[in-house]
């Protein structure tokens, strides 16, 4: 029994690898920019990377190039470009890289335990794991991706940041202490706890494989991206190169290493921004009102404003197009879409495996708590110099000059960096822009490095440990299997992230959110807080939580139609043959985009979606409001169905041990 | 005594009653009114969006202060709870612990 228990949910992790390569393959020709770029920023923790590749996806995709053609006038000479001083960068990221190498070094010397590599021997402190979590928040994503979306959108970006900083809050009322009491080393543990260990731990593993592989991937690919665009460092370079750090990282150094390769990228991320905003406010005089009248007055922005985000050709009376940049709804049109974004922000991340294993680092609920104080602080400040940056880059730069590099704004941030440093070609314009790439490229590998573990954490411990060897495993058995585990994980990741170079990432971490708000919170609540609550409410509400929200998404405008792809293709076509009878010449641009857009036309017009559909049946992008419900539902019906004695009597324990921290202890080595 | 019995034994003890009661009405009460105030902002955003527009100092609008509003509010919460936890959860801990040798 137990053994096929355990075959059934390796072949299913190892099935979930293919499902998420497959997942993204109808997409290659990636959603319009904007549709693309609101999901990125929707879940903005793997944003930038993923709206970098996004973007880049999407270039020959019907909506640029319909935008192309009925604005020609966008699109006069070459493309703009950021160069990098590439000596200057490629020495800034060796200094990062031998720096890591060298924590990773004195981390595998003291990786001994099983308890070691999954938690780093509980030896963190919690002003240390305060900076680590918060480095979790801060990925390429919001650095690079909300000050850009600010600076093309106004404040619909800054409204994104909220999201991720409120998220601290279900995360350090309901979670990390109980967790941090009655939990081991991953999800698993909290959830088999008073259940039938077997089958949770495999559908507990299930789910955090799942989580871990959808968010990785858009990592890999956007990392890719992100290199191939700052350094010209082909694709594939970049990808084997970034998934060989992390696999180092991880398999030698495992959690201490992770845990401080990620406290040295907060660090690095806090200064440059730190340095960036203060750049800006000086600029600025310190006068937030005069700073923003500028930004309101600015007539470039008013112009971007007015034809590029409202298209309106000719003003219309009495709209201020300057103010508009501070009001609402020039990103977010949806607002169902917004609720439900909003409440996969504010239960998701408190679901994330990658996340929750970091409570079990520090030694106490108190040092837990002070963990996510901490981080809370850090990501609020970090948040809000965000927003200045990417305000200060729409004034300084202008949102024209942002978009012609990059469409979705990604490129905000090293733009502004460059402008501040004295501009391209000077020599504090390479350094500080070379600084904040060097920035960017080890908030990659640091986040990656973490997802890695999680996902290897619940193979090796849940399914090979508890449910292959009965928990009876010496320690440097256990050693040895997390780190084959990790290698064979982070090499999955590399292939996988080759494999979906022309995919549409988007999806990906969408999918990553909705499962863990879905499938991953209410069983944890649950478990923790409902005396009556067992296996089959675990393995109902996670396995109904994480279809539904898997389904609701495949299903949903994220997804890529290709019938929709061919529509906008022959509008493209139409307009531009449209102009060509009318005796008018066509320039060399526009001829090309009529090329494009009749082979995408060709290439689509019989085409569906990756589940056979022309159009998305569910309307919002991002699934949380209708399958968290769902999950809580089955998690609560599931449960009632059957009677479990056992869990019932057993509640006194995790009831007990979650609130006041008894038998802590005896939790490290059961 | 079974380890059963002893987990049993500490549930019911009335130290531990109090923590939890107090505990549990503390948490799920902040956590709830926070979740709301948070949610209000894609609501209004999303339904009443004049309500953002309107000008409180210069252009700065009430959309924006209440953006940061919600960042004054994680963070207010944040403190007011380590300073509760602090002073009561963990002085309650420590009491039940010392009764219970």
């Amino acid at each position: 029994m137990k053994k096929r228990i355990a075959a059934l949910t390796v072949a299913l992790s190892l099935s979930m690898f293919g499902v998420a390569a497959v997942c993204a393959q109808p997409s290659a020709t990636a959603a319009a920019p904007q549709a693309a770029a609101s999901a990125t920023a929707a879940v903005s923790q793997a944003a930038a990377p993923a709206a970098a590749a996004a973007t880049q996806t999407a270039v020959p995709a019907a909506g640029v190039a319909a935008k192309a053609a009925t604005a020609p006038a966008k699109g006069g000479g070459a493309p703009a470009k950021i160069t990098p001083n590439r000596g200057i960068t490629i020495g800034m990221f060796a200094l990062i890289i031998a720096v890591t190498m060298g924590v990773v070094v004195w981390a595998a010397k003291k990786t001994q335990t099983a308890a070691d590599f999954y938690t780093a021997g509980g030896g963190i402190t919690g002003f240390q794991n305060g900076w680590a979590i918060a480095g979790d928040y801060m990925s390429a994503a919001s650095f690079l991706g909300m000050s850009g979306l600010i600076s093309l959108y106004g404040i619909d970006g800054f409204m994104y940041a909220v999201g991720p900083m409120f998220s601290f809050i279900a995360i350090l009322l309901v979670i990390a202490e109980p967790c941090r009491n009655a939990g081991k080393y991953t999800l698993g543990d909290i959830l088999s706890f008073r259940s039938s260990p077997k089958v949770v731990r495999g559908v507990a593993a299930l789910s955090t494989v799942t989580v871990s592989i959808f968010y990785l991937i858009a990592q890999m690919v956007g990392a890719g991206k992100l290199m191939q665009m700052l350094l010209n460092i082909p694709y594939r370079v970049s990808v084997i190169g970034v998934g060989a750090l992390m696999v180092a990282y991880v398999v030698f150094g495992g959690m201490k290493a992770t845990t401080w390769v990620q406290i040295i990228k907060a660090s690095l991320l806090m200064g440059a921004t730190t340095i960036l905003c203060l750049l800006v406010a000086i600029k600025a005089g310190f006068n937030p009102v005069g700073f923003f009248t500028d930004v309101v007055s600015n007539s470039a922005i008013q112009e971007h404003v007015r034809m590029n985000v409202l298209k309106d050709v000719i003003a219309k009376p009495g709209v201020d197009y300057g103010q508009r940049f501070l009001e609402p709804g020039l990103f977010l049109k949806n607002p169902l879409d917004q609720i439900s974004l909003g409440l996969a922000w504010a239960l998701g991340a408190a679901g994330l495996p990658h996340i929750l294993m970091r409570f079990f680092t520090v030694p106490s609920a108190k040092d837990a708590r002070k963990s996510i104080i901490v981080a809370l602080f850090l990501n609020s400040s970090f948040f809000f110099m965000i927003s200045v940056i990417g305000f200060g880059a729409a004034l300084y730069l202008t949102p024209q000059a942002i978009s012609a590099v990059d469409k979705g704004g990604n490129m905000a941030t090293l733009l502004l960096a460059q402008h501040m440093g004295g501009g391209p070609g000077s020599l504090g314009g390479d350094i500080f822009l070379a600084f904040i790439c060097a920035v960017a490229f080890a908030t990659i590998l640091a986040v990656v490095s973490g997802l890695v573990l999680a996902a290897s954490a619940a193979i090796a411990h849940d399914v090979y440990v508890n449910i292959i060897k009965d928990g009876k495993a010496d320690q440097q058995l256990q050693v040895k299997v997390a780190r084959i585990t990790s290698l064979f994980v982070g090499t999955s990741a590399i292939v996988m992230g080759l494999m979906a170079e022309k995919e549409n990432v988007v999806a990906l971490v969408a999918l990553a959110f909705a499962v863990a708000a879905s499938g991953n919170f209410p069983v944890i609540m649950f478990s923790l807080f409902w005396r009556k609550f067992n296996t089959a409410g675990i393995v109902s509400g996670l396995v109904v939580g994480t279809v539904s929200a898997l389904a609701l998404v495949m299903v949903s405008p994220v997804m890529t139609y290709p019938k929709k792809v061919a529509a906008d293709a022959k509008k493209v076509v139409e307009t531009l043959e449209k102009k060509q009878a009318g005796g008018a010449v066509l320039a060399e641009k526009e001829l090309q985009a009529l090329e494009k857009s009749r082979a995408e036309y060709v290439k689509n017009k019989d085409g569906k979606s990756m589940v056979g559909l022309d159009a998305p049946i569910f309307p919002l992008k991002n699934p949380g409001i209708v399958s968290v419900p769902l999950g809580f539902l089955a998690a609560f019906f599931g449960c009632l169905l059957f009677r479990e004695r056992r869990a019932e009597e057993m509640f006194d324990e995790i009831d007990v041990r979650q609130n006041t921290g008894i038998g802590i202890a005896k939790a490290a080595d059961h | 005594m079974s380890e059963k019995q002893q987990w049993e034994a500490i549930a019911n003890h009335s130290k531990f009653i109090e923590l939890k009661r107090r505990k549990r009405n503390f948490l799920f009460s902040w956590w709830i009114i926070s979740t709301i105030y948070y949610l209000l902002l894609p609501v209004i955003s999303g339904y009443f969006p004049e309500a953002f527009r309107v000008k409180v100092i210069g252009p700065i609008n009430f959309g924006y202060l209440f953006i940061l509003s919600q960042f004054v509010m994680a963070i207010g919460v944040a403190i007011y709870y380590a300073h509760v936890a602090n002073k009561t959860f963990d002085r309650l801990t420590k009491q039940l612990l010392e009764a219970l040798q």
